[in-house]
């Protein structure tokens, strides 16, 4: 009697058990956490922030146009063939790093800033450029080094 | 990975070849900036020899000479010539990041972004614009 009992329990436990799981597979039409962010999405956005950055320049001093619009071009074709590798896909980039049709002049950096930012942003992808796996190393490599011609172009 | 430091090798040799003509047709701090390069390519291809000994590596003995792509008759083939040697070995160490890594891939990314800035100081000084290419070391 106690054995049979016992038995039902388990048996109801059992039924419970399933429902439970039965329960768990309600959620199975929900979408899978997102996978993580590619490690270059990073190196991606900050080419298009540096782009708007050196927009905003020459929007304040129309005279760098000549000098600053290839550096601009450049970290937008980063930003473009990064766009290619990056998986999962970049999400699209934020308004503040997107290029703006009318550059606001506001806030806008001096050619010294620039350099700086240049320099960090070539130790970002130099790091990014030691970490990355094989088939990626030399596009990174090429922004990495590209980064730095900025800088020096800057000078 | 020992073959991309060979090949590494052999750029920074032809780079030290190719620096004594373009040298001598060259005045002042344009002189000293060839000087400068050379020196730097020479330093690099030190630490290379030494890197591929402690792999048990023996590259092959650098030629005697190099045919140069046109004779460095002037000032204004020196300056060419120096930037396309320094895009030549850029070239070499993009081509040697994918199959290095650890301190030889920083080595590689190392020599990649020196070539590449000599490069921009090269067309800064023969007057060539725009002074930077979106890819440095990408062929084509």
């Amino acid at each position: 009697m106690d054995e049979r009992v016992t038995r039902r329990w388990v048996l109801a436990a059992g039924a419970g058990a399933g429902l439970a799981l039965g329960g768990c597979g309600l959620f199975d039409d929900d979408p899978a956490p997102p996978p993580p962010p590619d490690p270059l999405l990073p190196l991606r956005d900050a080419a298009l922030a540096l782009a708007g950055t050196y927009d905003r320049a020459v929007a304040a001093q129309p005279a760098l146009q000549a000098r600053l619009a290839p550096i601009a071009a450049a970290h937008r074709a980063h930003a473009a063939e990064l766009d290619r590798i990056l998986d999962p896909p970049a999400p699209a980039p934020s308004a503040s790093a997107a290029a703006s049709a009318a550059p606001d002049a506001v806030g806008a950096p001096t050619v010294a800033e620039l350099r700086a930012a240049e320099r960090q942003a070539h130790k970002d992808a130099a790091a990014a450029c030691r970490a990355a796996p094989a088939d990626r190393a030399a596009l990174v490599g090429s922004v990495a080094a590209a980064r730095a011609c900025h800088a020096e172009a800057l000078r | 990975m020992s073959q991309a430091l060979v090949a590494g090798l052999a750029a920074e040799q032809a780079a030290i070849y190719a620096y004594a003509p373009i040298g001598v047709r060259l005045t002042g701090a344009e002189r000293a900036e060839a000087r400068a390069a050379e020196a730097a390519h020479r330093a690099r291809r030190d630490t290379l020899v030494l890197r591929l000994e402690q792999l048990r590596v023996t590259p092959s003995a650098a030629p005697p000479a190099y045919v140069l792509p046109y004779p460095v008759t002037d000032r204004a083939a020196a300056l060419k010539l120096a930037g396309e040697i320094e895009d030549g070995v850029a070239a070499t160490w993009r081509a040697a990041l994918r199959d290095t890594e650890g301190g030889d891939r920083g080595t590689a990314l190392a020599a990649l972004t020196d070539a590449a800035v000599r490069a921009t100081r090269w067309r800064r000084l023969a007057g060539v614009t725009p002074l930077t290419v979106p890819f440095p070391g990408r062929l084509g």
